[in-house]
């Protein structure tokens, strides 16, 4: 569905995307993680035609690009920086943007009203935007990017500032999507969402994508080992290993084991071993 | 085109829901119009007294003292001059209209109920239907006044009616015939004198005796209308002269309030949601541009409908007004998109777009009128856009441009648009990659 091919990007002498390849296939959720300034944003602009690449091709659809308007009647973005009307309503931002798209009459009805429901802003539809909250604002964001059900979504930090429950809600709305086959794109600095919601990761850092796999793949590749602190009756001891089930035999074949907790590695620690930083200081 | 129509309405919607937006582009520039309309105007705004020219040409007593009654009804405002110059002041709207009381005028004023009625002629344009019955009552109703100073003594002239009746009774067959209508007037207005007699109340008798008049068919004046088409070359009155900058006010805060919005629209973020859209940048652009040509239209129909009603604005020709505003619209839609590149947020652009516009309002006439402008600086303001927009609209409403003309200025605000709008939008594109 969406293709980057060793695309680059600098702005003056500052190289924002250093040469990133990726593919998303129909049906499947691909996480961006990386720190801010890792080049996530630059990477989602090219891939809808905002930017160009200086170097490398972006192709939809195996031979489309999306610096013609036609192509990008296939893509939904929900920017990083919110673009709303703070003086319409939620409702007639979402009916405004769905005529550019070139929804009309009751097909647009509907799908603005799928949208609202989407994120769950019913409610504070006839509501002007800039009387919501910011999580609000970030919810209906993410609404004009579903509005006309494109193939391709590009969510760029989509749930920022959204408490956990409207968050749940998204994240199984979006599970709902991938499952009728959408190809989506998902920027975010939060492990936990990219390990919850992608089937692949891309791990980014100064522009460059570092690792790319799925989440398993990524920790058992680069996660190093899970972690047993176990209480014995001699005292406390933490054991670094690839194979917890064995290692827990063995201990209890030693002496007795009163508690032990397991510590799995995850994506934090995946960051941490490509670049010898943590994700988020 | 459907997509550029939905970027427009959503526009115009955020203008209308924007309260100082809406300031600047609707009552800021009535404000300015009508206050500077008032001090110009001498005073006292819009006099109810209608500008006559009046030409005695019969100078006898009677003609006179009719004249005089006139001028000191103060319902109209008497300009006393010749007929030449009558003429000329009502073709050039100085004067809506002009009297002239012909050389038999004063003779036959003595025929008071027989012989041949006095006439009065006017001239006035064809169009002005509603002035020239009002000055045909206003002129009945003064010449009625006349009537009944002639007769310092009701009771006398009551006398003097009825010797007039019984002459009239006395006649036989065709004779008697033509006088049936006075004959009925006499009787009434026998019973008015008697009224009058009793009451003594002068202005009860003169309407009774309009009434009477009317209902018997008889009149004590006719009148010869003629009719003057008025040309215009100058102003009417104060408010032709600030209508046109009104107009202009209207224009500059559109640009301004449009040119703002699309450096909203880029630093608000919501030009990268618009570029991610199917549609092209030039699309993009077109909205903007036509929102701001409609609001520019909107609001100078409003204005006008206002300033024909309440301000004696009238158009000389209404095809010119209107290819006058469009024309300057499109002019002013180049602004706009020149002011969207000026500055990068809100406020420089605000800043330096405001500046432009009121230094190119101040040299082209939108402050002081161009005619009373210094020569040098008025072939200085060619280079304001603002003042072929007010010439052509001058043009349109006193300054009596030939269609020739209209064009040739229309062309240039079309031309100056044109050139703007894409020097604009040029420099929007590159920015926007
Ligand atoms: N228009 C621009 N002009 C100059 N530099 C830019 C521009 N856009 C991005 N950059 C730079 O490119 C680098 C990557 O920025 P980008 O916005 O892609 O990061 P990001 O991964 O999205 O970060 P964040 O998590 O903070 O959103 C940054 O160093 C940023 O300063
Ligand atoms: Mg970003």
């Amino acid at each position: 569905m969406l293709k980057l091919d060793n695309v680059h990007k600098s702005f003056g002498k500052l190289v924002a995307v250093n040469g990133v390849s990726l593919e998303i296939k129909p049906g499947e959720v691909f996480g961006l993680l990386g720190p801010n300034g890792a080049g996530k944003t630059t990477t989602v602009n090219m891939a809808v035609g905002l930017l160009e690449p200086d170097q490398g091709t972006v192709s939809i659809n195996s031979n489309l690009s999306p610096l013609e308007p036609a192509t990008r009647r296939k893509i939904g973005v929900a920017p990083q920086a919110l673009a709303l009307y703070g003086e319409l309503t939620g409702h007639e931002n979402l009916t405004f943007y769905g005529k550019l798209q070139g929804l009309t009459g009751k097909k647009l009805n509907e799908r603005v009203d799928w949208a609202l429901d989407f994120v769950q802003l019913k409610d504070r539809q006839k509501d002007r935007v800039d009387t919501y909250s910011g999580g609000m604002q970030r919810r209906l964001n993410l609404a004009v990017a579903v509005l006309q059900d494109p193939q391709l979504l590009l969510l760029d930090e989509p749930t920022v500032g959204v408490d956990p429950q409207s968050r749940n809600a998204i994240f199984d709305n979006i599970e709902s999507l991938r499952g009728k086959g959408r190809a989506i794109l998902y920027t975010t600095h939060y492990m936990e969402e990219a390990q919850r919601l992608c089937d692949h990761v891309g791990i980014m850092d100064q522009g460059k994508l570092l690792a790319l796999d799925t989440v398993d793949g990524l920790i058992t590749s680069y996660g190093g080992k899970d972690i047993i602190i176990a209480e014995l009756e001699s005292g406390e001891v933490k054991i670094e290993t690839n194979d917890p089930v064995a290692e827990l035999e063995k201990l209890q074949k030693q002496g007795k084991l009163l508690r032990f907790r397991l510590e799995r590695s995850n994506l934090e620690n995946v960051f941490l071993s490509l670049t010898g930083r943590q994700l988020r200081d | 085109m459907r997509e550029i129509i939905a970027l427009a309405r959503k526009d115009l919607k955020l203008l209308l829901r924007d309260k100082t937006g809406a300031f600047f582009v609707f009552f800021f520039p009535l404000i300015f119009a009508v206050f500077f309309g008032v001090i110009f105007s001498g005073g006292g705004g819009g006099t109810s007294a209608i500008p006559v020219a009046l030409i005695d040409e019969d100078s006898t007593e009677a003609s006179r003292a009719f004249a005089e009654i006139l001028i000191n009804s103060g319902e109209l405002e008497i300009l006393k001059t010749d007929r030449a110059t009558a003429e000329d002041l009502v073709r050039r709207g100085k004067q809506t209209a002009f009297i002239v009381l012909p050389d038999c005028f004063g003779q036959r004023r003595e025929n008071v109920f027989y012989g041949d009625a006095a006439i009065i002629e006017i001239g006035l344009d064809p169009s002005r239907k509603a002035e020239a019955a009002m000055l045909q009552g206003l002129l009945t109703g003064h010449y009625m006044k006349g009537f009944m100073t002639m007769f310092t003594d009701p009771t006398a002239a009551r006398d003097q009616m009825q010797t007039g009746l019984d002459q009239i009774r006395e006649l036989t067959g065709d004779d008697r015939e033509q006088f049936v209508d006075l004959e009925r007037f006499l009787v009434k207005l026998d019973t008015a004198f008697a009224e009058l007699i009793t009451a003594e109340k002068d202005s009860a008798a003169i309407d009774s005796m309009k009434t009477q008049s009317a209902e018997t068919g008889w009149q004590p004046i006719k009148f010869a209308v003629s009719e003057v088409t008025l040309q215009r070359d100058g102003p009417k009155n104060s408010f032709e002269v600030s209508f046109p900058q009104a107009l202009i006010w209207a224009m500059i805060g559109c640009a301004a309030a449009f040119g703002i919005s699309l450096v909203v629209e880029r630093t608000h973020g919501t030009l990268v949601r618009l570029r991610v859209m199917p549609i092209k940048l030039s699309q993009i652009l077109a909205g903007k541009g036509l929102a701001c040509f409609g609001a520019i239209v909107v609001v100078g129909t409003m204005l006008f409908v206002i300033f024909t009603i309440f301000f004696n604005v009238q158009a000389g020709s209404i095809l010119f007004f209107i290819m006058a505003l469009a024309s300057s619209a499109i002019c002013f839609v180049g602004i706009m998109m020149l002011l969207s590149v000026l500055g990068k947020t809100e406020a420089s652009a605000g800043g330096i777009g405001w500046a432009a516009l009121l230094i190119m309002a101040m040299l082209g006439g939108g402050m002081i009128p161009l005619f009373v402008m210094p020569s040098w600086i008025r072939g200085f303001s060619s280079i304001s856009p603002v003042k072929w927009a007010v010439l052509a609209l001058e043009g349109a409403v006193w300054r009596g441009f030939t269609l020739e003309m209209m064009l040739q200025h229309c062309g240039i605000l079309v031309g100056i648009g044109v050139i703007l709008f894409i020097i604009g939008a040029r420099v929007f594109k590159s920015t926007a990659h």
